[in-house]
């Protein structure tokens, strides 16, 4: 959590933030059955399913103000002058190039790509294993220094996968290799394999963390998935190509 | 005869618990679990239950409930080996065991700290496993005359009392959180007329949202964000030494232990206060009420076994709210809660008819629970802080991917990680503006029971407010509820002093 005085300044902005969703909230349960029929039930005002989304949006907007007038008369004017003057300041600039604020983007960024671009397109295993490689090689055995450099990377690796798949070129070419987004992602691994082996192999300690990252990352995603897929029996999001190889293993006529 | 056949059936429960295989090693293996994930820096006993929610769906109620109760119990004792050890709390609930505990381990004494919580953990779960079998029956028979009035105050109640007390800056964005949690709720085709609220034409959210994704994100990815960014050092673990503890000095603390398992169990049963506000309470009575306040923070045993006794007996403290009202009593109970409705057992006073023994499967879980807690603790603690070696940036992405992996399982469905992930992300950077998620959560789990009770009760009294003050539980309810938020307004402080000072003034002799 953040000191009380910064605390207080960012109150007026998150107030007013919470004060404009209770009017989103008002305005949306206003257009909500009130006294009118809906679905052939004649309304009264107690029974709308407005009810409670009116409550409770009046509740926020009058927290939501609380909450303003507050801050206002903990920082003054003065204080909230200090804040604009602030998103001006080169201490801003130098915030947001600061190593825990990249290390917040690097975060959220792979957060969401694995998310919203991994999972329900590209083999689960696939996707995990360069998720937990990418975290690694952020946070264990990379450096903050290289951090820009991997975030640039990831960027990169998002807009060639999104491009691949969202311009349908990986449904043609899956015509005739089929998973071919999979061989791509394994490609984005061999690659970021690649380049931090030979970035760290000098530095005998970052390379021991190199090596351990590798095999837990390629060890954990299949312990994890295994028991998903084949003792919880959850089919997993998306079932590329390593799925298809384990199916062909666990489901072999050899063990029966 | 009632009470006998009752404990009859608690000790046949127990008995079929401990006689199938399948069920002790369950047992153990979950508690262990929970010890791991409480150890772990980073790790809560909230998230582990979250995590485990997934892996029980496909169990059977009792079986998910031993697997659940187990890590909760595990986990909520466990964080005690990084505050003693490392002197940075593995839970929240075990930040005042590290105020004494690490200098008991600089000392030379982690072992006999680690021992002694761990005995007083247990006696702690015991003594509240014991106020769960007593007191539900009663609490759910009272609960039985409560009409739907009363169960909107008291969901009204929840909210604003969970986010009074667990707010760690400004009250009002306790409040705030809580009626965000509330509208969250409302997303989704409401329950009497079926029309749809908030879904703005995104079909997946007709059904309205599923709460353990959201819970799993709330709890789990500002967890993984803040551990990550910060990239900090886990420092050295202190060497443990003998771990059983001297008999003698537990028997000598058996009065305090009893003293924090009553605080532990009395914070526990206030709906939405978890176990970091039981251990904080019971340490500062501890504290006031000891004839040497100056020796707490110098490595003082009655401070470790305070908060620690307490934070436990909070787990059945939890239960009592959360089996008889159907409104959990901490976070880890909202995440059971969200365990329990997906396997069909709605929690309630009717709990107690469909299905007469689960009260008595809870107590005989928390009974075995903690002596598997116990036993573990015992032969393991030397093994189980060598986690504490493990660095933080290799288990947290994992972390990641069970939590994605186990919200996407609880209904196949990847629409839960479009969900879980922005809720994660928002509840970020509420922590970080000192909005308490807590309130969110149960704003989340009480806002469809609210919502229903309201409409429900004003229906049958044509839309009139009277029965609140005509009915001495909703009345009372009521008066709680405005009494709570008058309290935070500094003019209605300044008129009690007034009073009190006029009264005071006037008792004094002439």
């Amino acid at each position: 959590m953040i000191d009380k005085d910064k605390l207080r300044k960012a109150d007026v902005f998150s107030g007013t933030l919470i004060v404009l969703l209770g009017f989103v909230i008002i305005s949306q349960a206003l257009k909500m059955p009130m006294k009118d029929s809906y679905a052939g039930v004649q309304n009264v005002w107690y029974v709308s399913p407005a009810l409670f989304p009116m409550l409770v949006g009046a509740m926020i907007t009058l927290l939501g103000l609380l909450l303003v007038r507050t801050a206002i008369k903990s920082v003054g004017k003065a204080g909230i002058q200090q804040v604009f003057d602030y998103f001006r300041s080169p201490d801003f600039n130098e915030f947001l190039k600061a190593h825990t604020t990249i290390r917040f983007y690097g975060i959220v960024l792979t957060l969401f790509v694995f998310v919203f671009l991994l999972v329900p397109r590209i083999d689960f295993f696939l996707g995990a294993i360069l998720f937990l490689l990418i975290f690694f090689f952020m946070f264990y055995c990379g450096t903050d220094e290289d951090l820009p450099r991997l975030i640039l990377m990831i960027v990169t690796g998002t807009f060639v996968l999104g491009a691949y798949i969202l311009t349908g070129l990986a449904g043609k070419i899956d015509e005739i290799i089929p998973f071919s987004a999979d061989y791509l992602v394994l490609l984005f691994i061999v690659i970021l394999v690649a380049y931090y082996f030979k970035k760290l192999k000098t530095n005998p300690e970052l390379f021991k963390k190199f090596k351990l990252s590798l095999l837990i990352g390629f060890l954990a995603p299949f312990t994890i998935g295994v028991i998903f897929k084949y003792f919880l029996l959850v089919p997993m999001p998306f079932e590329g190509v390593v799925v298809y190889l384990l199916d062909a293993v666990w489901y072999a006529e050899i063990w029966s | 005869m009632v009470i006998l056949e009752r404990i009859q059936t608690f000790f046949e429960i127990a008995g079929s618990m401990i006689s199938e295989p399948v069920s002790l090693a369950i047992l153990f293996g979950s508690v262990l679990l929970g010890i791991l994930f409480g150890a772990m820096p980073g790790l809560t006993s909230t998230l582990g239950v979250a995590l485990l929610t997934a892996l029980t769906y496909s169990m059977d109620t009792p079986m998910a409930m031993i697997c659940l109760l187990s890590i909760y119990v595990g986990g909520t004792y466990g964080g005690s080996y990084a505050s003693i050890l490392i002197n940075i709390p593995g839970t929240a609930a075990a930040a005042a065991t590290a105020l004494d505990g690490y200098p008991l381990a600089q000392k030379g004494e982690g072992g006999r700290a680690i021992g002694l919580t761990t005995t007083a953990s247990a006696i702690g779960t015991i003594v509240s496993m014991l106020f769960v079998v007593s007191i539900s029956p009663l609490i759910s028979r009272f609960a039985l005359e409560f009409t739907s009035f009363e169960f909107f105050l008291l969901a009204f109640f929840g909210i604003l009392i969970s986010g009074t007390l667990t707010a760690p800056d400004l009250v009002i964005k306790g409040w705030i959180a809580g009626f965000l949690g509330l509208f969250l709720a409302c997303i989704g085709r409401d329950q009497l007329q079926f029309f749809p609220r908030f879904t703005f034409g995104i079909t997946e959210l007709e059904s309205g949202i599923e709460v353990v994704p959201v819970l799993i994100g709330a709890f789990g990815i500002p967890q993984i964000i803040d551990v990550l960014r910060a990239k900090s050092q886990m420092p050295k673990a202190e060497k443990l030494q003998r771990i059983i503890p001297e008999f003698g000095t537990v028997l000598r603390n058996i009065p305090a232990i009893i003293r924090s398992a009553l605080i532990g169990v009395g914070i526990g049963a206030v709906p939405g206060i978890g176990e970091d506000i039981a251990g904080w309470v019971s340490y500062g009575t501890a504290k006031n009420t000891s004839k040497h306040p100056e020796t707490f923070g110098t490595g003082e045993l009655k401070g470790v076994i305070a908060s620690e006794t307490a934070n436990n007996a909070c787990v059945g403290g939890a239960m009592i709210p959360l089996l008889n009202l159907g409104i959990p009593g901490s976070p880890p109970a909202a995440m059971l809660l969200g365990a329990l409705m997906l396997h069909g057992v709605t929690p309630g006073p009717m709990m107690s008819f469909e299905h007469p023994t689960f009260i008595l499967e809870v107590a005989a879980i928390l009974l075995l629970a903690s002596m598997a807690m116990w036993i573990t603790g015992m032969i393991l603690a030397k093994q189980v802080v060598k986690v504490l070696n493990i660095p933080t940036p290799l288990f947290m992405p994992i972390i990641g991917i069970l939590c994605i992996i186990g919200s996407y399982s609880l209904g196949l469905n990847i629409f839960n990680l479009y969900l879980m992930l922005p809720v994660g992300i928002i509840c970020y950077f509420l922590t970080n503006m000192g909005y308490p998620i807590a309130p969110l959560v149960i704003g989340v789990i009480l806002g469809p029971m609210a919502d229903e009770n309201l409409r429900r009760a004003l229906m049958v009294s044509q839309g009139s407010f009277m029965p609140v003050f005509q009915r001495p539980v909703s009345l009372i309810l009521f008066i709680i509820i405005v009494l709570t938020v008058l309290s935070q307004f500094g003019w209605y402080k300044r008129i009690v002093e007034h009073l009190k000072g006029k009264l005071f003034n006037n008792s004094k002799p002439a």
